[in-house]
């Protein structure tokens, strides 16, 4: 089966509308979750939320769309597209071609025009600009649209772990021989919908969220958008170069990492909670392992789910002393972006690349004591480090749990 | 209101909240735990909405689950908290 | 591709339409104990009840496919959170509205650590959960899936598409659906299910292809479904019975018409909205219906599945069926 390359990203997130915006931050320690008052809820000003700096208007402004029916979560979604594809130098012949899947995921898709759904149901009419915007499917069909892609589209839904799911999804699409590349990704905005929901849950910290801390009390929810580039070996050789990175090189193409091991499995314990024990998180990390032909020991990294909520950050824990008896080196990014839901996996995915890409380990913010009894401690501080293969980690409601291996290609 | 009458609109009130639709009022005994598969078998999520019920139908504010579960153990605790505490 | 051993389907059954709309029967969910029960939403219980018979297999893993899955419990605490002005409000409408609560529910209930995903893409959902299965069914020789495609009419889904003009306007009590020669289709609801592996021994029927096109060019469409024979299908050969998605909405016929030259006139034509309605993942319906078809006078008989989702999702399953 061919081997799968990343070979452009692109993001947008609280702490930053590029890679680079969002490396400089995670370099610095500098989280951008705050509380903001440009938010449509009554929380506004009240509770932290890792927002996107950017309004509406304005991204509507930079891609030119005067449709209103474009909802703030489709124009995160191509903003983060955009710079992908452009980082990947993908031509518009490249995005036409039939062997170029787009595979997304979103939580929230248009149910951030959560007063505007109200409306629509109370008295739903012909004029609506958002009827068919609502569903977690429009974002995806509108990138597919508007880039004339004409290979497989889907989208997945899978709460938390979604948009790692649609990277393992692209992945095997292309070693199974049905896609030469796959832009896969995600994306969610904040919206009263969720913030709710999760508040009901009472999951939601009125402080900055502390990953693994001893005294963490719960979640900031994030938005954001991130998309990856998947290229097989096929495609790679047929850019003018072979799969290493020196040779893709040659051809123009970036080669951030290889994506070598992935593993999707359920807790099946709870609808909103995972088994102390990590049973799901466990499976998940011991299965990407085994799918990348590693051993723990070679893990050098992790980018946890680490969401700050007592029963996450305890099951996680657990599940990686079990796997790993002493667990590499860890960091809860979410301590910078929030928990940004059907997103996560992908930024996530794009922060673990950028550490194994420039061989460098971001802080995990506001931790001090570690959990009783388990006494795990995320990294305190930004350093160089030498990684040759890191994981990814996403585990979702209704215990839907993905584990990625990305791995060093030079 | 008395006592026994609380409990009994009490009863009637979680059996609709929570849609136990295979409940009636005579089967939850005011000694039975509410949690648990020894008692009436609710769950994390059913506490949350109990909260929600004690906030709706009797003004009552429980700030989080914690001081929940002290409150939520059968029908006696929860009629003794109502009592005590309801401002509607 | 892979073959399917076991299905197992809640649908209208041929009943109705009532008020314009086909509505599932639904069974009595015996198996589902009544605190379990009472938190579903309709899909969510059908996909579980679809699901009961094929549990005792012991899936390795779960997929998924729903266009509207959680949409009703998404409206109801969207009403919670406009009436008690993002108060103090109920979770378990949250929880039960995700769209991977059907999945979730069914590896709840079978315990299953496996496999788990859901896919959303409306009218390509199911066909979605069937192409993963099938890379799956590769990648692990010897496991098994249950795959399936679940949706329900829900209130608020059914309202925006009649604003849309998806559904008739006029009264429709049954009779022909195909030839009321007006615009829009019924609504339908169902969930159908399937347990699939690599192993030919005692199966029901084998997945030949399965493909997805977006886009409403015919020239397009033609060369898709023409790619799609050839690829599959040996010597120009055609199948024997075409089962098609048409909805009796005259906008979409073109699709079929187009479908149906393409095959020729020796294709035998069957259609199934007028027994399930319409919904994004009727297909499932289809290949369940498919699987469930005698063999008339041969040993062998290959089926192509044609739908069309709001004119520009289409999608083609190929199967064959031997004794």
């Amino acid at each position: 089966m061919s081997r799968v390359f990343i070979t452009g990203m692109g993001i947008i997130s609280a702490v930053g509308a590029s890679l680079a915006e969002n490396r400089s931050a995670l370099r610095a320690g500098k989280g951008g979750v705050t509380l903001c008052d440009r938010l449509p809820s009554r929380y506004a000003g009240i509770l932290p939320f890792g927002k996107v700096g950017a309004g509406t208007d304005e991204l509507n402004e930079k891609f030119k769309i005067a449709d209103p029916g474009i909802t703030r979560t489709t124009l995160l979604a191509l903003h983060a597209f955009d710079d992908a594809i452009s980082d990947a130098r993908l031509t518009e012949a490249a995005l036409s071609d039939p062997g170029t899947a787009l595979i997304g995921a979103t939580t929230v898709g248009g149910m951030c025009l959560t007063d505007e759904l109200y409306r629509d149901t109370s008295n739903p009419c012909e004029g609506s600009a958002f009827l068919s915007s609502y569903d977690c499917a429009s974002v995806h069909l509108y990138l597919q649209s508007r880039y004339k892609m004409q290979g497989f589209t889907t989208t997945i839904n899978t709460a938390c772990s979604s948009s790692a799911n649609a990277i393992q999804f692209g992945a095997r699409l292309i070693k199974n021989g049905l896609a030469r590349k796959a832009i896969v990704g995600g994306t969610d905005s904040l919206a009263k919908f969720t913030i709710n929901g999760f508040n009901a849950l009472q999951i939601l910290s009125s402080e900055l969220c502390r990953p693994f801390d001893r005294d963490r009390a719960g979640l900031n929810l994030g938005e954001g958008a991130a998309f990856l580039v998947l290229e097989g070996e096929e495609a790679l050789a047929g850019a003018g170069g072979g799969a290493a990175a020196g040779e893709g090189a040659a051809a123009g193409k970036k080669i951030y990492a290889e994506l070598t091991g992935y593993c999707n499995t359920n807790d099946a314990y709870h609808p909103s909670a995972l088994s102390l024990a990590g049973d799901g998180p466990y499976l998940a990390m011991e299965g990407a392992l085994r799918s990348a032909r590693l051993s723990a020991a070679d893990i050098d990294f992790i980018n946890t789910h680490g969401t700050a909520t007592e029963n996450n950050d305890e099951a996680e824990s657990r599940a990686m002393v079990r796997l790993f008896g002493k667990p590499p080196v860890f960091v809860s990014t979410k301590s910078y972006t929030g928990h940004t839901l059907g997103a996560s996996g992908a930024i996530e995915a794009v922060y673990s690349i950028l550490s194994l890409a420039h061989q460098e380990l971001y802080a995990s913010l506001n931790f001090e004591q570690s959990i009783p009894g388990i006494g795990l401690r995320p990294i305190p501080a930004y350093k160089k480090a030498a990684l040759r293969h890191v994981m990814s980690n996403s585990f979702g409601f209704g215990g839907n749990c993905t584990s990625l291996i990305f791995s060093n290609t030079r | 209101m008395e006592t026994a009458e609380l409990k009994q609109q009490l009863k009637r009130q979680i059996i609709e909240f929570l849609n136990l639709t295979d409940t009636v009022p005579e089967n939850i005994q005011d000694d039975k735990p509410l949690f648990g598969d020894e008692g009436l078998g609710l769950d994390s999520i059913d506490s949350l909405e109990l909260i929600v019920l004690l906030n709706r139908e009797y003004g009552i504010v429980i700030k989080d689950l914690k001081e929940g579960r002290k409150v939520l153990v059968d029908i006696n605790s929860m009629a003794g908290y109502i009592e005590k505490n309801r401002t509607k | 591709m892979f073959y399917i051993h076991h299905i197992s389907c809640i649908s209208p059954q041929g009943s109705g339409p009532v008020d314009n709309l086909f509505r599932a029967v639904e069974p009595k969910y015996e198996g589902i104990p009544g605190n379990v029960l009472r938190r579903m939403s309709k899909s969510v219980r059908m996909g579980v009840g679809a699901s009961l018979p094929l549990l005792q297999w012991s899936p390795d893993g779960i997929l998924i496919g729903t266009g509207y899955g959680g949409m009703e419990d998404s409206v109801k605490f969207l009403k919670q959170i406009i009436e008690y002005e993002e108060g103090v409000l109920t979770p378990g409408p949250f929880v039960q509205s995700t769209a991977n609560a059907i999945a979730s529910q069914i590896g709840l209930f079978n315990h299953n650590k496996g496999y788990n995903t859901t896919y959303v893409h409306r009218g390509l959902a199911f066909e979605s959960a069937l192409i993963d299965a099938a890379m799956l069914v590769k990648e692990h020789p010897g496991n098994s899936y249950l795959v399936g495609g679940v949706d329900e009419i829900s209130g608020h889904n059914y309202r925006f598409e009649q604003a849309e003009g998806w559904y008739k306007k006029e009264d429709f009590a049954g009779g022909d659906l195909y030839a009321a020669d007006s615009p829009g289709s019924i609504a339908g609801e169902g969930a159908a299910l399937f347990l699939l592996n690599d192993s030919p021994a005692g199966a029901l029927a084998r997945v030949i292809g399965i493909a997805t096109l977006r886009g409403e060019n015919e020239d397009a469409f033609r060369a898709a479904l023409h790619l799609f024979l050839d690829r599959h299908l040996p010597d120009g050969k055609k199948p024997d019975l075409l089962l098609s998605g048409e909805n009796g909405d005259s906008r979409a016929l073109k699709w079929y018409t187009i479908c149906e030259a393409l095959l020729g006139l020796d294709v035998a034509v069957a259609r199934f909205k007028h027994l399930c309605g319409e919904y994004p993942t009727a297909a499932a319906f289809a290949l369940w219906l498919a699987c469930t078809l005698p063999l008339k006078g041969s040993d062998h008989q290959t089926i192509l599945i044609y739908n069309n989702y709001k004119f520009s999702q289409h999608s083609l399953i190929l199967l064959e069926k031997f004794l």
